[in-house]
């Protein structure tokens, strides 16, 4: 069993999608513990991924292709849990976005891999998302967070805009907040009334789990 | 001056210009405006910074135009509805008037292309074809416009980087200078993609650069070991424009904290270590490259 649990954390960080599918598939034919070929297994290869990434030891296409094929592995073990009756419940729901005026979405679609990744549930509403919209989507799909990119110093200020509209709307109790970017960071987060900043794509997948705990 | 650009640069240490998305965000660019509008609705704004960066001694002005390839001006909405062709004709254009208002026509004008903000697969869906149309369609429209040089900038897939090279090459002989963005990361510099210094020197130079070098993401004291590593693995002429530190948020307003005075120091080390030419990036201003001109001339 280790030894396949390292097999299937191997695919992920060799970021082989074709292998790590097989391998899920072949773990659901054989009856195995699907929660430790996930949490030993795969999720390991990803955490792997991520530290690898945040040393400087991956890069983009690395970091994409492992996450990639997460999500194939996933696919295919995530209805075999559910049809099991061990329902594994969604992390959390997360509605992210690239702020309105603001094309940049490397580093938003990066977090809503590792989040997807990670086990949340994510809908990415894309680049230049007017505020109003984050927090309609938000309303509707009952999320529990807010993921808000903004890499240019002239649009940061949409992230707050989000928060006034939450407010506006007396939700801003309900759903958490989180802010990402180049051009943000801690005092930032504070000063606009985020619930946090995160640096990258792994400390997002941190701060998302410590937020909806 | 030598209007010659390649034999200026094998001759002596030229000064590009300094930050120009920076200066508009100052001068009252719009959240999420594209800067390349600019050129068409307040074109003596841009005329003004270009200006002010010859009056500073920049021997080397660059266009408004890094963001006017198809594919990036159709992913905003601010950009979308600019035409390629008018914009980037009329970004030459402006570049060239503020050498004549400054009264030095002999200085060079370099046609800015920067980067699609796509990516090739994994990452994204872009196209080798896709991509060289865009930048051959610039280029060549540069080109037409009169550019003495070409610069590609910030760049960080090597594909990309060799594309827009190559895309340049299909519409001008002019020469080409190619600058790729890099991090320090424990293990020595590298792109976003993971693209080395020594893989950008050996693709661009085998295919035809003029120049390559490095620009943007890091401040000038992080780049100093960058021209040592560049000047490591090849004789041809390399170039470097950092910015002006990191920048810090203050009240909403991103404030680039490096004084002038330091940065011409770090500026000053690079051209020790072998940089043939030099210039800044975001946050730098013409007072920065005022200083550099000064300890250029006189040492």
């Amino acid at each position: 069993m280790d030894e396949f649990l390292k097999s299937c954390a191997q695919s992920i960080i060799d970021g082989d999608g074709d292998v790590a599918e097989t391998l899920a598939k072949q773990a659901v034919d054989d009856g195995a513990p699907l929660i430790d070929v996930i949490e030993k297994g795969f999720a390991a290869g990803i955490r792997e991924v991520g530290r690898l990434w945040g040393e400087g030891e991956m890069f983009l296409p690395e970091l994409v292709m492992g996450a990639e094929a997460m999500k194939r592995a996933m696919a295919i073990l995530e209805p075999s849990i559910a049809g099991s009756g061990g329902l594994k419940e969604a992390a959390g729901r997360v509605v992210i976005g690239t702020i309105e005026g603001d094309i940049h979405d490397i580093g938003k679609t990066l977090v809503a891999t590792m989040l997807s990744a990670n086990g949340f549930e994510i809908t990415d509403l894309g680049a230049d998302v007017p505020a109003g919209r984050f927090v309609d989507e938000a309303e509707e799909k009952r999320a529990d967070c807010i993921a808000i990119s903004a890499l240019l110093t002239t649009t940061m200020n949409g992230q707050k805009k989000v928060i006034e509209e939450l407010e506006n709307r007396s939700i801003r109790g309900q759903v958490k907040v989180m802010v990402g970017g180049a051009p943000c960071n801690d005092e930032w987060a504070k000063e606009i009334g985020a619930d946090g900043y995160a640096g990258d794509a792994v400390a997002a997948v941190a701060l998302a789990r410590s937020l909806v705990d | 001056m030598d209007r010659d650009f390649r034999k200026l640069i094998g001759r002596k240490v030229v000064l590009f210009d300094g930050g120009m998305g920076s200066m508009l965000i100052a001068a009252g660019l719009k959240e999420g405006e594209a800067p390349e509008r600019w050129i068409l609705t307040e074109s003596e704004q841009v005329m003004g910074i270009h200006t002010a960066y010859v009056e500073a001694g920049a021997e080397v002005i660059q266009t408004n135009t890094f963001g006017a390839n198809r594919i990036k001006l159709s992913s905003s909405r601010s950009g979308s509805s600019l035409d390629v062709a008018e914009v980037n004709l009329k970004g030459v254009e402006l570049a060239r008037r503020a050498l004549e208002a400054a009264g030095h026509v002999d200085r060079f004008v370099a046609g800015e292309i920067g980067p699609t903000g796509q990516f090739f697969p994994p990452v994204g869906t872009l196209t080798a074809g896709e991509v060289r149309n865009a930048f051959r369609e610039q280029a060549r429209v540069l080109g037409h416009g009169g550019v003495d040089l070409f610069l590609v900038e910030t760049m960080y897939d090597l594909r990309e980087g060799l594309e827009a090279l190559r895309a340049v090459r299909e519409v001008s002989d002019k020469p080409v200078v190619v600058e790729f963005t890099f991090e320090k990361k424990p293990k020595g510099y590298f792109t976003l993609m993971g693209v080395t210094p020594r893989q950008v020197v050996e693709a661009l130079l085998a295919e035809g650069a003029d120049a390559v070098g490095a620009n943007c993401s890091i401040s000038s004291g992080e780049m100093v070991d960058l021209v040592f590593e560049f000047r490591s693995l090849t004789e041809a002429p390399i170039l470097f424009q950092p910015n002006a530190g990191n920048p810090v948020m203050e009240h909403g307003i991103a404030i680039y904290k490096q004084r002038p005075e330091e940065f011409a120091g770090d500026i000053w080390k690079m051209v020790e270590a072998g940089a043939n030419a030099v210039g800044g990036c975001c946050g730098t201003t013409p007072r920065f490259i005022s200083e550099i001109h000064e300890r250029l001339t006189h040492g």
